[in-house]
């Protein structure tokens, strides 16, 4: 690679990483607690799920009953999809297609069902940390004109591909030998260099796979479709969904009503028989209480099977006729696949709970990449030829990103505990609670650190006051419900247990890394530096000027 | 180290014409492409795969503008490509109709 190129792609790296680096980070953080989604979920409402549960094992005929006699039922279309491993699954109804129905039959409707308890539950008064979490990591929360909150998300994903495929190639040739290096006791610099590389280079398929995914999932079809809509389909975005299995099943409605209601439980059984490793997420009741009645059952092929199946079938409720079917395990389309593989490899769900805490710490390793990143970007600029008006802005730069970022940690354990504490009703008010004391909370912090303007507090206090926090986390949990991990653990409440564990590892770790902090380690001698460089490899790899290119 | 700035472009023109055919001249690129694919190919297979490799292709465009000396040949050739590519469409669109 001549100069040239090296320098200039050196510089892009430089550039698109710095401007991304803050928003980055916040996905980052929030999309490694999102791993634990329903697990938070689980915690916060007390109603740990096990394992097996699935919509297969629920009473649906007992469920369309009781909501026939709340919302009236004939005539619409309902279903029930279960997205996550949580209690309360999402109900939506269409209107009525009865045209003597009455005026409530023919309202559509959306709500979220505890399968144990019936109780319905709107999308206020069913949010949770772990929703808000998982919604930050892709900021929903600044969809202020629009979507402007996943188009920033998925930029910064786009970005991040650019700042990865950069970097990979300005550390190429060098990439096998600086994978060993590690100069903790040189310069600070070099400090921060060797930790961006070294776990740059580890982090790198799991930082690739994210790059892509993200921007896949969430700008993936608002950017690259209108063009294609337009020229391709001549604006025809009906035969487009279509085309991507997008549009809504659409049945003949013969306002005929059963005189008995067919099981949909007896489909479910006969689909799971049918398939034994068919894992059903969506149940569609078409025309309920009509004689074209439909049960649509849409779903995956378990992991341990086979990673990314989709199928589908569809009776005809009152003959039990099938209308289609595509089996999981042999039939699944190379769409349905790719999109199973991508949301998959996102969501880390096919391995079960060890691989999502490996994807944690990666996602949290991820993280200090991009600040190592921060770090090298002011170092290097921290030199006497530098005009003193851009240190200055440079080093309050630096400031504002760290505040920003580091106290997430403290603030992310803080709305737990006040989550638990505070918020015991399932009304209205619990999105707007969990809105305010996070954003506030967090504003209030970065601003105290901001105005101190000490890089190394902001980081040792984010870490004790989190971990302090994060430690009276499953305290909380065992005063508020009496569900104390040992508790939670002898009842095999998986869910409630994992998170009041997860928080105390969490805070015994970063009290420990707090712990480890030192002042300035440029201060120290350098003579200290480690021996095995000294010996075991090239001493022209000791010299500073040795990777005078690579800096 | 910064980069070394002897490298870099420096005037704003120079910047802005590497940054805009990036980002917009590779993204019509891209998306032409595809689009020039899908008539030759299986249409539903080749669009899916514009969901997530477009970003690839993309963000390769985007470094790639960089490293012209002179930007805005950078946006001829990814107009001209496009153009190139448009034809194509048009022609497929005519002779290759896939609906």
């Amino acid at each position: 690679m001549s100069n040239r190129i090296y320098n200039i792609l050196f510089h892009t790296h430089t550039i698109s990483g710095i401007i991304i680096s803050a928003a980055l980070y916040v996905i980052f953080f929030a999309g490694s607690f999102s791993f634990f989604r329903d697990e938070i979920i689980g915690w916060e409402r007390n109603e740990s799920i096990s394992e097996d549960f699935k919509l297969g094992t629920l009473d649906l005929d007992r469920m369309l009953d009781t909501l026939d006699a709340r919302k009236e039922l004939y005539g619409r279309d309902i279903a029930f999809t279960k997205y996550f491993e949580e209690r309360r699954i999402n109900v939506s109804l269409s209107a009525s297609k009865d045209t003597t129905a009455t005026e409530e039959a023919r309202q559509r409707g959306f709500f979220y069902l505890d399968t144990d308890t019936y109780q319905p539950y709107t999308y206020r008064s069913n949010y949770s940390i772990g929703e808000f979490l998982y919604r930050l990591h892709f900021f929903a929360q600044l969809n202020f004109w629009g979507t402007s909150g996943y188009m920033l998300s998925g930029f910064v994903a786009f970005f991040f591909l650019f700042a990865i495929i950069t970097g990979v190639l300005v550390h190429w040739k060098k990439i096998v030998s600086n994978f060993y290096v590690f100069r903790p006791m040189a310069s600070l610099k070099n400090l921060w260099t060797d930790a961006h590389t070294a776990l740059g280079i580890i982090g790198l398929p799991y930082q690739f796979i994210y790059a892509v995914t993200g921007c896949c999932l969430i700008i993936g079809t608002t950017v690259m479709s209108p063009a294609i809509a337009t020229f391709v389909y001549d604006g025809d975005t009906k035969k487009l969904y279509e085309d991507f299995g997008l549009s809504a099943p659409q049945t003949n409605f013969q306002a005929e009503k059963l005189s008995e209601l067919p099981s949909v439980n007896a489909f479910m059984a006969r689909a799971e028989a049918r398939w034994p490793d068919f894992e059903v997420k969506t149940v569609q009741v078409l025309n309920y209480g009509d004689a074209n009645m439909q049960v649509a059952l849409e779903g995956t092929a378990n992991h341990r099977v086979k990673f990314a199946g989709k199928g589908e079938i569809i009776y005809h409720a009152s003959s039990g006729t099938v209308i289609s079917a595509v089996d999981p395990l042999t039939e699944t389309s190379y769409p349905d696949a790719a999109t199973a593989v991508i949301k998959q490899l996102h969501f880390g769900d096919f391995g079960g709970k060890g691989l999502q805490i490996v994807y944690f710490i990666l996602g949290l390793v991820s993280c200090f990449v991009i600040i190592s990143g921060v770090m090298i970007w002011l170092v290097a600029r921290d030199k006497k030829h530098i005009a003193p008006a851009k240190r200055q802005f440079n080093s309050w730069l630096v400031t504002i990103y760290l505040a920003i970022c580091l106290s997430m940690f403290p603030v992310t354990a803080l709305t737990f505990l006040a989550v638990k504490v505070f918020l015991q009703d399932f009304d209205e008010s619990r999105m707007s609670f969990i809105y305010q004391v996070f954003f506030y909370s967090w504003l209030l912090l970065s601003v105290l650190f901001i105005v101190k303007k000490d890089n190394y507090f902001t980081n040792k206090m984010s870490l004790i006051s989190g971990a302090v926090l994060g430690l009276c986390i499953p305290i909380a949990n065992g005063l508020v419900t009496g569900n104390w991990l040992w508790k939670s653990y002898s009842l095999g409440q998986d869910q409630v247990f994992f998170i009041d564990a997860f928080w105390i590892v969490l805070s015994l770790t970063a009290l420990w890394v707090a712990s480890k902090l030192k002042k300035s380690p440029a201060a120290r001698p350098l003579k200290s530096r480690p021996s095995h460089l000294k010996d075991g490899m090239d001493q022209s790899l000791i010299s500073e000027n040795a990777f005078q290119h690579l800096n | 180290m910064p980069a070394n700035k002897k490298y870099l472009s420096t005037s704003f023109s120079q910047r802005f014409a590497k940054i805009t055919a990036g980002f917009i001249g590779g993204y019509a690129v891209t998306v032409s492409a595809f689009m020039m694919l899908a008539y030759w190919l299986d249409h539903i297979n080749v669009l899916s795969t514009l969901r997530f490799g477009g970003f690839m292709l993309w963000a390769t465009l985007l470094l790639l503008a960089f490293l012209f000396r002179n930007g805005w040949k950078a946006w001829g050739l990814y107009l001209a490509i496009t153009l190139v590519f448009s034809a194509i469409i048009y022609l497929n669109k005519m002779y290759l109709p896939i609906f």
